[in-house]
């Protein structure tokens, strides 16, 4: 099962917090890794908060936790702190109708059983 | 008092009492800011062997000496009088600049330094302001003491009633925020990248007619009060210029339509402490707010010079106070990842982590002094509030320019 979804990116204090506290702190990972669905497409995808989602589109792929949402429903529709994570997905900053930039990610969503993606790894793939 | 240079409010009112640790008046964000101080400290490292700072200066010396493209990158984490001997050293080796202004925040900048659309100080916006309107913007977590500094919550010269009686504050976002939640009464829930109908409906509304695109009711509803209002102030963020992108034009009419009715102003909703002091700066040396490069001498700016290209074409980059390789889109950093990375940081990042030189420098604000640009242009003035031995941005770049 997976789902064709707009990701949109946002601040969140508590992660900025985090990041400050250091890039390689489990609290920043935790904060950064996550993916917030919509409930119905949350059930629709069979995982519940916590639970392993693969991430991914054209440019790359994450896998992260995910969050049901705590807004109005808002199906096809998810958030992303804006974090390493979030910019795997982005492929540069030409923002275009073809290519919105970070504040319109297309992607597809999985349950999967693969470990998050750690920021180790994320920084490898850069210099790979 | 202390400066905080957690955002670019840089707030001017920090107590210390007792030293950093024990500072008043800090928003969260500003304090996990002045704690940063204490942590993931850098050290002069190259190639990743512990090195003397004499020994990494060098170093970055001869790497951008040999660079026959060089990109200087960051900026909005310095101070003026680092930006400047940013801009004497690009000159000098013919380098690339480029700040951490996104494309679309550039346009908006752009058209608000040149005064194609009407700013004010956020000192006017507490005095003056009834309406406030965050769109794409979530203050709450970017720049947490807007509201209660400026925005919303204070008494000012004309409003002493403050918040409930005397000012409106509306939201515009794809999502509920902790902002939109504070503006519930006022809170517009857009689809991803249908800003630009928004726009269209709100001049409709204003011109009286039936607005194609949202709810009619409560277009009206917004219509009426920007009618109303006597002194309004518009805060643009991400949200915002990456969703109308070549159609920023578009917020330029609307602002002029709500000028010819009543006082509306724009200061764009920056991020780090001295983004706009790059921008100025930038602007009043080369005619360019960002993206100029001085490879074959005189300031270039256009297409070619746009971030990607830079990161693309250079051939060894130097970063200051900023970590792109966590910032940027995926393909712009990777670009940059694989290229000789000098990085001039007081903090641990990824990017010091992938740079080839490491130059560790004091944190502006606690270790370093100088002069910054608020988001809405004021020069704000701070001075080294603990005492060490750590050298400046400032102090580094003139190093290694007069090693060149
Ligand atoms: S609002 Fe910004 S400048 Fe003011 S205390 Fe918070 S982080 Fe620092």
């Amino acid at each position: 099962m997976d789902a064709d979804v707009t990701i949109v990116t946002f601040r969140d204090i508590f992660q900025d917090e985090a990041g400050k506290k250091g890039r390689y702190t489990d609290e920043y990972r935790d904060l950064s890794a996550r993916i917030i669905l919509d409930r119905q497409e949350m059930a629709r995808l069979g995982v519940k908060d916590g639970q392993r989602l693969k991430v991914q589109n054209d440019v790359g792929s994450v896998v992260v936790a995910a969050k049901a949402s705590e807004d109005e429903p808002h199906p096809a529709l998810a958030f992303m702190i804006s974090s390493p994570w979030s910019n795997q997905l982005v492929g540069d900053e030409v923002c275009n109708a073809s290519n919105p930039g970070p504040k319109r990610i297309t992607a597809r969503v999985s349950p999967t059983d693969d470990g998050i993606t750690q920021i180790s790894e994320l920084l490898q793939r850069m210099r790979a | 008092m202390a400066v905080c240079t957690g955002c670019s409010l840089l707030c001017e009112d920090i107590e210390l009492v007792g030293g950093t640790s024990h500072a008043k008046n800090l928003c969260r964000k500003g304090w996990a800011h002045f704690q940063s101080l204490y942590t993931e400290r850098t050290k002069p490292t190259i190639e990743d062997q512990d090195a003397t700072l004499d020994g990494a200066i060098a170093k970055a010396s001869e790497i951008l000496a040999n660079a026959k493209k060089p990109l200087l990158y960051g900026w909005s984490n310095s101070t003026l009088e680092a930006q400047a001997a940013g801009i004497e050293l690009a000159k000098k080796i013919g380098a690339a600049l480029e700040g951490t202004t996104s494309l679309g925040q550039c346009t908006l900048m752009e058209q608000v330094l040149t005064g194609k659309i009407p700013s004010c100080t956020l000192d006017d916006v507490r005095n003056y302001a009834d309406t406030s309107v965050f769109w794409g913007a979530d203050p709450s977590n970017s720049h947490p003491r807007h509201l209660s500094r400026f925005s919303y919550y204070p008494r000012g010269e004309k409003h002493q009633k403050s918040y409930e009686e005397e000012r409106s504050c509306v939201a515009i976002d794809v999502r509920k925020s902790s902002t939109a939640t504070l503006c519930s009464n006022y809170f517009y829930r857009l689809p991803p990248g249908t800003d630009d109908q928004f726009i269209e409906s709100i001049m409709a509304a204003l011109d009286g007619k039936i607005p194609k695109f949202g709810d009619k009711k409560r277009m009206i509803e917004l219509g009426t009060l920007l009618r109303k209002t006597e002194y309004g102030a518009l805060f643009p963020g991400r949200g915002l210029v990456y969703s109308l992108q070549e159609k920023m034009d578009l917020l330029q009419k609307l602002i002029a339509k709500l000028s010819e009715i009543t006082a509306f102003k724009v200061v764009p909703m920056v991020e780090h402490y001295n983004t706009r002091g790059f921008n100025q700066l930038l602007l009043d040396e080369t005619g360019f707010i960002n993206s100029v490069s001085f490879h074959d001498g005189a300031a270039v700016h256009g297409p070619m010079q746009s971030m990607i290209e830079a990161a693309r074409s250079c051939d060894a980059a130097l970063v200051i106070g900023s970590d792109p390789l966590s910032s940027l889109p995926f393909g712009i950093a990777r670009a940059l990842a694989k290229k000789p990375l000098i990085a001039i940081d007081p903090r641990r990042s990824l990017t010091t982590d992938a740079a080839k030189v490491v130059i560790p420098s004091a944190m502006c604000g606690f270790e370093a002094g100088g002069t910054a640009l608020r988001m809405d242009g004021v020069k704000i003035a701070f001075d080294s509030v603990i005492k060490g031995d750590m050298q400046s941005d400032e102090q580094i770049l003139a190093r290694i320019k007069e090693a060149i």
